[in-house]
């Protein structure tokens, strides 16, 4: 017994030991390297999108019957070249950024109002409301996002608001699903046995007890699939059922110049690298955003 | 064990069949009329209404809703309005396409994934090998299969010249081949088309592969991760075991089970990916088959291949979890 009684502080002493190094600075960085960055470029892709009028160097729309077709820097005053109508491509770029963050947000926010209540309903209330939304949720978590996007859109017709509608509807069940595994933890809370004994009802439990507690995982989960919305309205308009030309959205402008790749391969790949460094900001800070706020979110 | 089959059967019926009415729905408000999409705008008033007799949609709603699950079951889907042909024909000859590129992209992304996603757990806070290869992973995940499947069309196609730009080559002939026995009196000649097929498949199996692999890696890292801080694992190492013996002898393995729940998802990415894929590289396949079937406003073909996707994704995840609960008896169901 004496020997137990001895290693345990030896135990302890080694553990804190093997925590000491998170706290140096190389551990700091890697806690917020990953974050900055990604923090850094979803803000640098707002300020881009708020501020495409005044940042664009031309009208996404005009056309420059002279410069048809043109390489990066083949003009002046196209600085990423110009696409089969002449238009500037950097100036299409910058107000497609605005359509793929108004499509990411709008679509996540509209999932989130509506599977977030749903789930905490679900998870508090158990029983035959519970059975019953996560039935339907299962049946639409059954289908990809994608494909599922893809059947909204195609039944309501290619639009900016049928797109998020879609999108958002498409991730709803994800959050439904959190929200209710969630809430099915922090109603066993001791917490919540004393709100009710102080004499809250369901609906107050639910708004201001389960709702706070599980919020930081679902911002997280939010994070992550703002990243998901975009790259789906991309493929949405890449395959040309999304906003249909000629407002520029980087899915639209990949397709198009997808019948260029053979003498213009910038159309492509400017558009499509926009998407990537759109998601990858997203996908870094939902990454980051997990690991600080929520480890054992890890596997979600 | 058979309880547990028999309730995740049970929960398998009612998601088919909603997944299946959302289809149905989905399809029934659809702008425009499927005639005048069929036969064109000059069509006369009389014709539209034969036509409309004719598929069946001037019964009522539930009628043909229950006609659709009916027949959707025998995998009878109706004729194609542009092509004329059954559907389950037409689905029948796309699908060896598909599934060719899926199990090459499963190929592509377990020898890239896995591998990644065990070194990357294995050397955990290694600043040289495990940051880079979640760089790499993050960078897959975040790629756009159709943006990687043109980049890949631009180098390796048109720049070098090395792979086709379009076509999925005569799978159709090797398929025949195969079944007429005549790979046994040419085998040259089947080779060459097996040859011409893989050719195809190359630059679409890495396009797909390779973003896959990125999810394939971080679900290996973390099934891997959850593996080695596991009691028997320091029990392993506690005994003197070298580290290279722990991995393989008991890590490995272990690691496998949680990692069978990946076909799954795998499967429902491949899927949803073969739609872009096929599309950048203008290969014939189910995914292909279902843009251009929206496109053209050929709704049964569309809901076709709809609920083929579907279903098969359904089923999928059924296997998988009753094999889950074969492989590990500790799993009931919750």
């Amino acid at each position: 017994m004496a020997v137990v009684r001895r290693a345990d502080p030896v135990d302890l002493a080694g553990l804190r030991a093997a925590e000491e190094p998170r706290r140096t600075t190389r551990g700091r960085l890697r806690r917020w390297l990953p974050i900055s960055i990604g923090l850094a470029l979803a803000v640098t892709m707002v300020v881009v999108a708020a501020a495409a009028p005044l940042i664009a160097p031309l009208s996404p729309s005009a056309q420059f019957s002279d410069a048809v077709l043109k390489g990066p820097g083949a003009v002046d005053r196209h600085l990423l070249g110009t696409d089969e109508f002449g238009r500037d491509l950097l100036s299409r770029i910058i107000w497609g950024a605005r359509v793929s963050l108004e499509v990411g947000l709008v679509s996540v926010a509209f999932a989130f109002a509506l599977g977030v209540p749903l789930g905490i309903v679900a998870g508090v209330t158990g029983g035959r409301v519970e059975m019953l939304i996560m039935r339907g949720s299962d049946m639409l978590m059954a289908f990809p996002t994608l494909l599922l996007a893809l059947i909204i859109v195609t039944a309501l017709g290619g639009s900016l608001m049928n797109e998020m509608l879609a999108i958002g509807v498409a991730l709803t069940p994800n959050f439904v699903r959190l929200a209710r595994s969630l809430a099915l933890t922090i109603r066993e809370q001791d917490y919540i046995l004393a709100a009710r004994a102080l004499g809250s009802g369901q609906v107050r439990v639910m708004a201001r007890h389960v709702f706070p507690n599980a919020l930081y995982a679902l911002v997280v989960l939010a994070t992550l699939y703002i990243a998901t919305a975009i790259r789906t309205e991309a493929s949405l308009s890449f395959l040309g059922l999304g906003i249909p030309p000629p407002t520029p959205s980087w899915g639209n402008i990949l397709s198009e110049g997808r019948q260029y790749i053979k003498c213009c391969p910038w159309l492509t790949t400017f558009s499509g690298l926009a998407v990537m460094v759109a998601v990858l900001a997203f996908n870094l800070m939902g990454d980051a955003l997990r690991d600080l706020l929520d480890p054992r979110l890890k596997g979600e | 064990m058979f309880q547990y089959a028999l309730r995740r059967l049970l929960i398998a019926v009612p998601m088919l069949l909603g997944a299946m009415t959302i289809v149905f729905v989905a399809m029934r408000i659809l702008p425009g009329d499927p005639c005048v999409a069929m036969m064109g705008d000059q069509a006369t008033g009389g014709a539209l209404a034969d036509c409309t007799r004719n598929l069946g949609l001037d019964r009522p709603l539930a009628v043909q809703y229950v006609d659709y699950l009916w027949r959707s079951v025998q995998f009878d889907f109706g004729k194609s309005f542009r092509q004329g042909y059954p559907v389950s024909d037409y689905i029948g000859r796309m699908f060896p396409h598909t599934f060719v590129l899926v199990m090459a992209s499963a190929v592509v992304a377990a020898l890239v994934g896995i591998p990644i996603g065990i070194i990357s757990a294995l050397k955990r806070r290694s600043p040289l090998i495990d940051y880079p290869l979640r760089i790499i992973a993050l960078l897959g995940l975040s790629m756009p299969v159709f943006w990687l499947g043109i980049l890949l069309l631009i180098v390796f196609s048109l720049h070098f010249d090395l792979f086709p730009l379009i076509g999925g080559g005569d799978l159709d002939g090797v398929i025949a081949m195969i079944g007429s026995g005549e790979v046994l009196s040419y085998p040259w000649d089947f080779l060459r088309a097996v040859g011409d097929v893989l050719h195809h498949l190359v630059l679409p199996a890495f396009a797909l592969g390779f973003t896959l692999a990125a999810t394939v890696s971080r679900l290996s890292r973390s099934a891997m991760l959850e593996v080695i801080s596991q009691d028997y694992i320091r029990t392993a190492r506690a005994k003197g075991q070298r580290e290279r013996l722990v991995v393989y002898k008991h890590a490995l393995r272990n690691m496998m089970v949680p990692l069978l729940t990946i076909i799954g998802i795998f499967v429902a990415i491949a899927l949803t990916g073969t739609v872009l894929t096929e599309t950048v590289f203008t290969r014939p396949g189910l995914g292909k088959m279902l843009v251009d079937a929206i496109g053209a406003r050929d709704y049964p073909l569309a809901q076709g291949a709809i609920t083929v996707f579907t279903m098969i994704i359904i089923v999928v995840n059924l296997v998988v979890d009753l094999l889950y609960a074969v492989v590990d008896p500790r799993i009931t169901f919750r």
